[in-house]
């Protein structure tokens, strides 16, 4: 290209080279810098319950909060108290009926359990190990058995740290 | 669930919906389509490197932060030019970097500051000689771009650099379209006054 152009050619030239111009690049690792301090969304019920908590962990709307609830249950226990008071006879004959419920429920499970183990063949085993002198070493594998699991449901549950997300800082 | 692959064959828009069901490789996705673009456009607005590269990134923290309320029936990239134009400029008001040339930002003092601050045009896979002349014209319009009032130069970049159609950047600047055709009918002029020299 000639750099001396007529008017015709220079309104072409710098048409020409302006689209032609080249894009630039930013830096390398730019996209993750970007990431890194992107909020991701989350679920709405998460969300709702963080808002929830934030809201109600202000200082003011603490007190007056804490002040609603006791006056409720203040206010609940006034109304409810002289009935409870007036018909506890009756209360008394009905809650003696339901703990005797729960009480024949409660056994008639242990029995059941217990007629599973002795049909299972659970309890000859469990015998076996006590009787062989394995009994420790047994209890040790459930103990750790039990942890582990433990572990494994709290970092299933957790909420990824910085640490674990999938960005490079 | 769609891959990164499958996210190249998508529009803005179900790029976006997917980002906001919280989908990590939309998001990267969005970020691959537009950072050159925001880059480059920051970078002429500027004319410095690391500063265009805090406001590209403060740009798409705030576009990607804020996708919620990002509204399909507008165009995504007419969002996120406008949010890079608006930080461009409000760099240029408080710093007042709206007449550098290509040699560098005005406070650029030790060959290190020029260096970085300096525009390249570069290698566009020309012959040798053809990207010499090229390249020379092209620094010739680099330089000139810096020269114009920022609301040229953003008109003019997104038309003639991005090949943005004038209603969209009559959305990015929320200016009216004829505004705009004047704006870029004006930059062309004064490109052709700085380039004047280059005539017979």
């Amino acid at each position: 290209m000639d750099k001396q152009l007529d008017a015709g050619d220079l309104e072409l030239a710098v048409l020409r080279e302006l689209t032609a111009l080249r894009s630039f690049a930013p830096s390398r690792g730019f996209s993750d810098l970007v990431m890194a301090r992107v909020r991701l969304p989350q679920p709405a019920a998460v969300v709702l319950f963080r808002r929830a908590g934030a809201w109600v962990m202000q200082p003011r709307r603490a007190v007056a909060l804490a002040t609603a609830y006791a006056a409720s249950v203040a206010i609940a226990l006034r109304l409810t108290l002289p009935w409870l008071g007036a018909h506890a006879p009756a209360l008394k004959l009905g809650a003696s009926w339901l703990g005797t419920q729960v009480s024949a429920l409660f056994n008639s499970v242990i029995l059941t359990a217990a007629d599973w183990a002795v049909r299972s063949g659970a309890a000859d085993a469990v015998r076996a190990v006590a009787s062989s002198g394995k009994v420790w070493p047994a209890l040790a594998a459930l103990s750790i058995g039990y942890a582990v699991g433990g572990y494994g449901f709290y970092a299933l549950l957790k909420t990824p740290g910085r640490s674990d997300a999938l960005v490079r800082s | 669930m769609a891959t990164a692959k499958d996210l190249r064959t998508l529009g803005d828009r179900e790029v976006v919906a997917l980002a906001k069901a919280g989908k990590e490789a939309a998001y990267r996705e969005l970020l691959s389509r537009y950072e050159r673009p925001v880059f480059s456009l920051i970078y002429r607005m500027v004319r410095d490197r690391a500063l265009a590269e805090d406001l590209s990134q403060e740009t798409f923290i705030k576009v990607l932060n804020a996708l919620d309320s990002y509204r399909p029936e507008y165009k995504f990239s007419s969002w996120i030019f406008k949010i890079a134009n608006n930080a461009a400029i409000d760099q240029l008001r408080k710093r007042e970097l709206d007449t550098l040339s290509l040699d560098g930002a005005p406070g650029a003092r030790t060959a290190d500051e020029i260096e970085a601050t300096a525009l390249q045009a570069t290698d566009r896979g020309e012959s040798p000689l053809a990207e010499l002349e090229s390249r020379e014209l092209g620094s010739e319009i680099e330089q000139a771009i810096g020269k114009l009032r920022p609301e040229y130069r953003t008109a003019i970049l997104l038309r003639h650099v991005e090949g943005r159609a004038y209603e969209e950047i009559a959305d990015v600047m929320d200016l009216p379209l004829g505004t705009v055709k004047t704006y870029i009918h004006r930059a062309r002029l004064e490109l052709r006054e700085y380039l004047a020299h280059l005539r017979t």
